[in-house]
């Protein structure tokens, strides 16, 4: 079921997954319930973006090593 | 661990290398297939501290590892998931190590961390006019956090940041097989506690 909703179903397993739906009223429930719960999850889970600060620490990270050695250089 | 050990990095490189052609190439590889992970790094990150300073500490760390091993990083596969798995070892490294209380969740925190942040999101499409629609971001996130670590852990991986099973089996070191039962079992435990959320506000959970 969960290999149905998120899309690992090889084209051949998909077609005989969907062929048992249109027969299967209780499969079809649970695809359909657990499908709406995977939504859900996608839809209400609060996506935070990274603090600015955070963002230019790791930015400058990879020029971090360069500065401190022009810095002993000098 | 202190915060200066994340302030100095890169201490092993010769200095010979630093200016090298390879290390600015490697420098801007880094940023466009690293770097542009961030947030999803950040949220992972918040949801295994439930801690913002944890957050960015951890964030911070794992980029240092991150550029410090780049190179053994196989060119071609899922960057993404390569990070996780970094953030994941650290998490469990010194993290979960130090915590004073493990696997205590302060819902009173959450809940106000929840609130001090906006949602930049608004964009919800509202398609299905149910009563899932009306549970609070707050709720569904309880209910993530209530279920036990493995399950809770699938499920982000999966749901909120589209890993493929594969993916996700290296990540949490288990085979594929145990991946997709803990989604099943996690989704079904979610689902009924979503449901108690939704009869508490008196909405009718019967499918039709
Ligand atoms: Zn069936």
């Amino acid at each position: 079921m969960s290999v149905a909703i998120d899309g690992e179903l090889t084209l051949k397993e998909e077609q005989m997954f969907l062929l048992h739906l249109s027969e299967c009223e209780v499969c079809r429930i649970e695809y359909e319930d657990a499908k709406k719960t995977k939504m859900i999850i996608r839809e209400k889970i609060v996506r935070f973006k990274a603090p600015p600060s955070l963002v230019s620490t790791i930015m400058q990270l990879s020029n971090i090593d360069t500065k401190e050695t022009e810095d002993t250089l000098l | 661990m202190t915060k200066s050990d994340t302030k100095h990095p890169v201490k092993a490189v010769s200095k010979k290398e630093l200016h090298s052609r390879e290390e600015l190439q490697k420098q801007l590889e880094f940023q466009k297939e690293a770097v542009v992970h961030i947030n999803s790094l950040y949220n992972y990150a918040l949801h295994l501290t439930m801690n913002p300073d944890d957050a960015e500490d951890l964030v911070q760390e794992t980029y240092l590892k991150a550029y410090r091993f780049f190179n053994s990083f196989e060119r071609g596969t899922n960057c993404k998931a390569w990070l996780f798995k970094i953030l994941k070892n650290n998490y469990i490294n010194s993290f979960r190590k130090n915590s004073k209380e493990p696997g205590k969740v302060d819902y009173d925190l959450i809940k106000d961390f929840y609130h001090s942040i906006k949602d930049t999101r608004t964009d919800t499409t509202e398609a299905e006019a149910d009563y899932f629609h009306t549970l609070m971001h707050e709720e569904v996130y309880m209910a993530l956090q209530s279920l036990p670590e493995e399950f809770r852990e699938v499920i982000q991986l999966c749901d909120i940041e589209g890993f493929t099973y594969e993916e996700i089996a290296n990540m949490v070191e288990s085979p594929i097989g145990t991946v997709r039962s803990r989604l099943y079992r996690g989704r079904k435990l979610l689902r009924a506690q979503l449901e108690n959320y939704a009869k508490k506000f008196g909405f009718n959970t019967e499918t039709e």
